[in-house]
């Protein structure tokens, strides 16, 4: 049946009023929705801004507002809510930089969770959903390495407080999770050198040899950390299976010796991975992203609609720009100057994680703006055309528009670098100055013989 | 009319979702108002149920077997309780700290031994704590422990766990020992384990 609207007095009139009502109502309701749709970047752009500032407790106040708790305070909420999840990892790391590790710890653990039950529950409707309306449709899924780094920042707070055993948790947490990437993913994204390394010290200093050796194994297979030679030495005696332990030993090197010294190991998290924005690139370059992700006929339609001038901009999430990755931390013992050892880029798996997936995101936003443009002609067919069926194209598109959302959630205050330095000290008090990014830190540390200890400097800016 | 029903549709449909999306709230309720609060799992950890279950079971094979038998003979040997180590992938330590004053209860309850409680040697207590959860068991300083406050027989546990993800699904097999060693000897008199599994499934 064909409708046609017309003006004047009509028994229809009524009708036709209370549909227009209707369809401003709706109007309204999608211009609210989209101004509740904001992306996720827009709601830690302040606390980003601040930790630029180099300014940690503004940006836990600003986190703070985003979980609704009070600003001056480190509480989670009752409930967190699964898209409250990141805001949650976010401030782990910024509580970190203030040293406030057991409230850190409780971050990542409530997070290691809820990340962990949006992964269980994303579903293949969210899947379509992402694909079809909106980028940041569905729960959030993160990526192996920051899956990862949750139990590797947790070991590093359990060991600054000398607890083995909730380390120990953590190490085991953290080899649940390679295992499952390894199987399910990639082998090679299972690989985390910080995690295996702090691993492996912590079954050291737990006294279980075998356990440690199997993690520094694993971290060698990261990278040679030259800091793990000496230990490997004195914890594999003559011979190993292991090709790493066994490259190490046939390597040679001073032979450790038993002088009841301590052990020191120091930590420094600097600069911050690269956050997803989003942003607005013309269809050209769009097309240009994903031409090994596009279907040919919608890489043909969107050349078709790019032709008529209905389509200029495509709007998709990309990395920003990584703080402080250029940076050189520094490390004095006792007045002098100690080796600090590269040990991961944070940076550069964020980078290339987000390489591996840009054309498919960037070939599903402009398939989800074919389907808008598409949709909003099918709408103004079907109205038969005129002033209502241009409003009806025009609400189709806006409301499609206002919903699809660039999905820029991301773990964002991760340290762009880690650096470990490790060293053999005597037994009494040392001085420890660590210096990242315009920040220092003094501790002053007692060492029993045979003992050890782990000072953490986090600068996220 | 068709149009005017399908604008209708897009309305509701739109209030629904925003209806949706704005509704829930949190509420604070009481386990006896609230039948099967206790029941529902909420996560793999191991929860005071399963605890409760896990430790019942245990101290019901404790209670038949050969060491208490042999405590009866001896008028009320003194036992201490150590605390529970934790060596699985769960942070429950709190709640294993809590199954000492429980394992002490079934003790004390049977009669057949003086319990010697820890609660009053903090100073101690908190070193044994520290050794056990970050160097481990060491026989030679378990006895000095035992000396220093009278206990001819020692109460521990340990809970282990086998930690498995496999697509969306998580699966947490828990097994939890309990077992009696004699102060001075190290040797172990009774040993038993309890097993307990938790996993998150998709429905």
């Amino acid at each position: 049946m064909e409708i046609h609207l017309r003006p004047g007095p009509h028994p229809h009139v009524g009708s036709n009023a209370v549909g227009r009502y209707f369809l401003l109502s709706s109007l309204c309701l999608l211009a609210l929705s989209a101004a509740g749709c904001a992306s996720h970047s827009s709601h830690t752009e302040d606390a980003r801004a601040a930790l630029d500032q180099g300014n940690p407790q503004k940006a836990l106040g600003h986190l703070n507002e985003q979980l609704g708790v009070d600003p001056e305070t480190a509480d989670l909420p009752d409930k967190v809510e699964p898209n409250h999840q990141l805001f949650v990892l976010d401030r782990s790391l910024v509580l970190q930089w203030l040293d406030d590790l057991p409230n850190s710890s409780r971050d990542l653990e409530t997070a290691d969770k809820g990340i962990e039950i949006l992964d269980f529950s994303r579903s293949t409707t969210d899947d379509i959903s992402k694909f079809m309306f909106s980028d940041d449709s569905g729960p959030y899924q993160a990526p192996p390495y920051e899956k990862l780094m949750i139990n590797t920042m947790n070991m590093m707070n359990y060991l600054v407080q000398h607890n083995l055993n909730g380390a120990r948790i953590e190490a085991r947490r953290f080899e649940v999770m390679q295992k499952f990437i390894a199987d399910h993913e990639d082998q090679g994204k299972a690989l985390s050198g910080p995690g295996s390394y702090l691993a492996g010290f912590i079954f050291e200093k737990s006294g279980r040899s075998d356990e440690a050796l199997l993690y520094y194994d694993e971290a060698l297979n990261f990278a040679d950390y030259r800091s793990l030679h000496e230990p490997i030495r004195r914890l594999a005696g003559k011979s190993s299976n292991r090709a790493n332990i066994k490259a190490v030993l046939e390597a040679g090197g001073p032979a450790p010796k038993d002088d009841g010294s301590a052990e020191l190991l120091v930590i420094v998290n600097y600069g911050r991975v690269p956050a997803k924005i989003a942003r607005r690139v013309p269809i050209g370059v769009a097309l240009t992203l994903a031409a090994g992700d596009i279907s040919p006929t919608d890489q043909a339609k969107a050349n078709e609609l790019a032709g008529q001038g209905l389509v200029t901009w495509v709007n998709f999430p990309t990395l920003d720009k990584p703080r402080g990755n250029w940076g050189t931390p520094q490390f004095w013992l006792d007045g002098r100057p100690e080796h600090l050892e590269a040990i991961l880029n944070v940076d550069t798996a964020a980078v290339q994680e987000w390489e591996s997936v840009q054309g498919i995101v960037v070939g599903s936003a402009i398939t989800r703006m074919i389907t808008r443009i598409v949709a909003g002609q099918v709408a103004k067919k079907a109205s038969g055309g005129g002033a209502l069926g241009t409003l009806l194209s025009l609400g189709t598109q806006a409301t499609m528009t206002a919903t699809d959302t660039p999905d820029t959630r991301s773990w964002s205050t991760l340290p762009a670098r880690i650096a470990f330095g490790r060293v053999r000290v005597p037994a009494g008090e040392h001085r420890i100055r660590l210096q990242a990014r315009g920040r220092m830190k003094e501790q002053t540390i007692s060492l029993e013989k045979n003992s050890w200890g782990v000072v953490l400097l986090t600068v996220l800016r | 009319m068709a149009l005017l029903i399908s604008k209708r549709l897009i309305a509701l449909c739109l209030s629904a979702c925003l209806i949706t999306a704005c509704a829930g709230g949190t509420r604070a309720v009481r386990g006896e108002d609230e039948p099967g609060l206790d029941q529902a799992a909420m996560s793999t950890k191991l929860d005071r149920r399963d605890l409760q279950k896990a430790l019942r079971e245990n101290m019901e094979f404790m209670q038949n077997s050969a060491v208490v038998q042999r405590w009866r003979t001896e008028n009320r040997p003194a036992v201490a309780v150590l605390p529970m180590r934790n060596e699985t992938s769960e942070h429950i330590d709190g709640a294993l700290q809590a199954l000492i004053t429980d394992v002490e209860t079934y003790l004390v309850n049977w009669g057949a031994v003086r319990v010697i409680s820890m609660e009053s040697q903090q100073a101690l207590m908190s070193q044994i704590r520290q050794q056990l959860q970050n160097d481990g068991f060491d026989q030679s300083k378990v006895a000095s422990w035992g000396r220093q406050i009278g206990a001819q027989y020692w109460v521990d546990g340990k809970v282990f766990s086998t930690d498995e993800r496999v697509g969306d699904q998580r699966r947490v097999q828990y097994y939890m020992f309990i077992r009696v060693l004699a102060v001075e000897t190290g040797e172990i008199l009774f040993q038993n384990q309890v097993a307990i599994t938790k996993a998150i499934v998709r429905d």
